[in-house]
């Protein structure tokens, strides 16, 4: 239970759901947005392809794995990351996607990843799996939570997975006993739970918790996108202020908080 | 056989010799490493902050059947056991694969090239910093 009476009845509940099952999931508050960079995203495919452009971004985008190589995956994925980060609206609108939830979960004057990671999953592919892990164990701070948007639906082995918080810690105590993430991995999958998340939809998850992703065995490719919030004033960890994360939201009172001078000159 | 991928890179979180590095520079410095040296760079694999961890190196040897091998951003990176290590450079080398570290510019490809190695490592191990 949530021990305030400061928040709204909703802003309750979304908290409490974060809490206990690690992520809530929500229609994105700007679908137009959404669909924007669904439609660049496929753009961008397209124009690396040497394709025209496609009146059916997701179908584009979903079944992108019939027109592209393994080999030539990352040459595709880096040039829509780019391509997407690029461009000035792209992460402003990213933000815009999950607003409403990154204020109740984290706060609101915020810093932001610098870019917004892009993943795709092509069915059968192992060439870029995310063991599992916890970002914190890569330098992230344990105050971040990642905002993760599907471009497509994703669900079972197309999807990523989470473990929940109850047993989180149990394996972390674990862990040290085994030498691999693969075995880690194999511990964990009984309770690890694939997420499943609708186009048009987001998440927004605890990155402390355990996750990561298999081989892709449903019919199509995963696209799906990630960047890092944390509250502006939290401390951070490897992933550094100002070369990782910058502002994108401080607040009047924080300014002149941090310009403001004691007088002084006194010989007491 | 199937084809093999490429050289893994092979970077962190934790400070090398009291130092830190940008997980994004460290990066580059593996990019251009491969570029001059003509391999063909795999996205890189970013080891636990938890000291004394090894899990990520472990499951890179795992993959090493299917690479060419692996780029360390630094030899530093090792772990400290020599026994260890040594475990490391025969499974590299079994495989028919290569260990490359970027910012010392060193490869290991035979067992001729062990000892340089283990001479830096200890050296720096005994050897003051002012």
């Amino acid at each position: 239970m949530i021990d305030t009476d400061f928040l709204q009845a909703d802003e309750q509940a979304l908290a409490q759901r974060f809490i206990d099952d690690g992520f809530v999931t929500t229609p994105a508050d700007d679908r137009a947005g959404l669909d924007r960079i669904q439609r660049r995203a496929a753009e961008l495919a397209a124009d690396y392809l040497k394709l025209p452009h496609s009146n059916d971004p997701y179908a584009m985008l979903d079944t992108i794995h019939t027109r592209v190589s393994v080999d030539d995956l990352n040459g595709l994925r880096l040039h829509v990351f780019n391509g997407l980060n690029a461009e000035p609206w792209f992460r402003p609108t990213y933000f815009r996607l999950a607003r409403s939830t990154i204020e109740t979960i984290v706060g609101n004057e915020l810093c932001m990843q610098r870019r917004v990671n892009l993943s795709i999953q092509m069915p059968g592919d192992d060439s870029s799996l995310l063991a599992t892990h916890s970002d914190v164990w890569s330098g992230d701070s344990p105050f971040e939570v990642v905002v993760w948007v599907p471009l497509v639906d994703v669900h079972r082995t197309k999807a990523m997975y989470l473990l929940p918080p109850s047993l989180n810690g149990d394996m972390q105590d674990r862990m040290a006993s085994l030498r691999s993430a693969e075995q880690l991995y194999k511990t964990i999958q009984p309770h690890a739970t694939f997420i499943e998340i609708p186009y048009g939809h987001v998440m927004l998850f605890n990155q402390t918790l355990m996750h990561g992703n298999r081989v892709n065995e449903e019919t199509g490719t995963r696209w799906s996108m990630n960047c890092r919030f944390k509250s502006i004033m939290s401390p951070y960890a490897d992933k550094r202020f100002g070369e990782f994360f910058e502002p994108i939201l401080l607040r009047p009172a924080t300014r002149v908080g941090m310009q403001y001078k004691l007088p002084g000159g006194f010989h007491g | 056989m199937a084809e093999r991928a490429g050289h893994r890179g092979y970077i962190g979180a934790r400070p090398l010799n009291g130092s830190r590095t940008p997980q994004h520079v460290q990066n580059i410095v593996i990019r251009d490493y491969a570029r001059r040296k003509n391999l063909q760079y795999l996205l890189s694999a970013v080891e636990h902050i938890m000291p004394g961890s090894y899990m990520v190196l472990e499951d890179i040897v795992d993959e090493l059947p299917r690479l060419n091998g692996l780029i360390l951003y630094s030899i530093f990176m090792l772990p400290p056991d020599e026994a260890r290590r040594r475990e490391i450079y025969d499974r590299v080398l079994r495989e028919g694969c290569d260990l490359h570290a970027a910012v010392e510019e060193i490869a290991l490809s035979s067992r001729n090239d062990i000892q340089a190695v283990e001479d830096i490592l200890l050296v720096n191990k005994f050897a003051t910093i002012l």
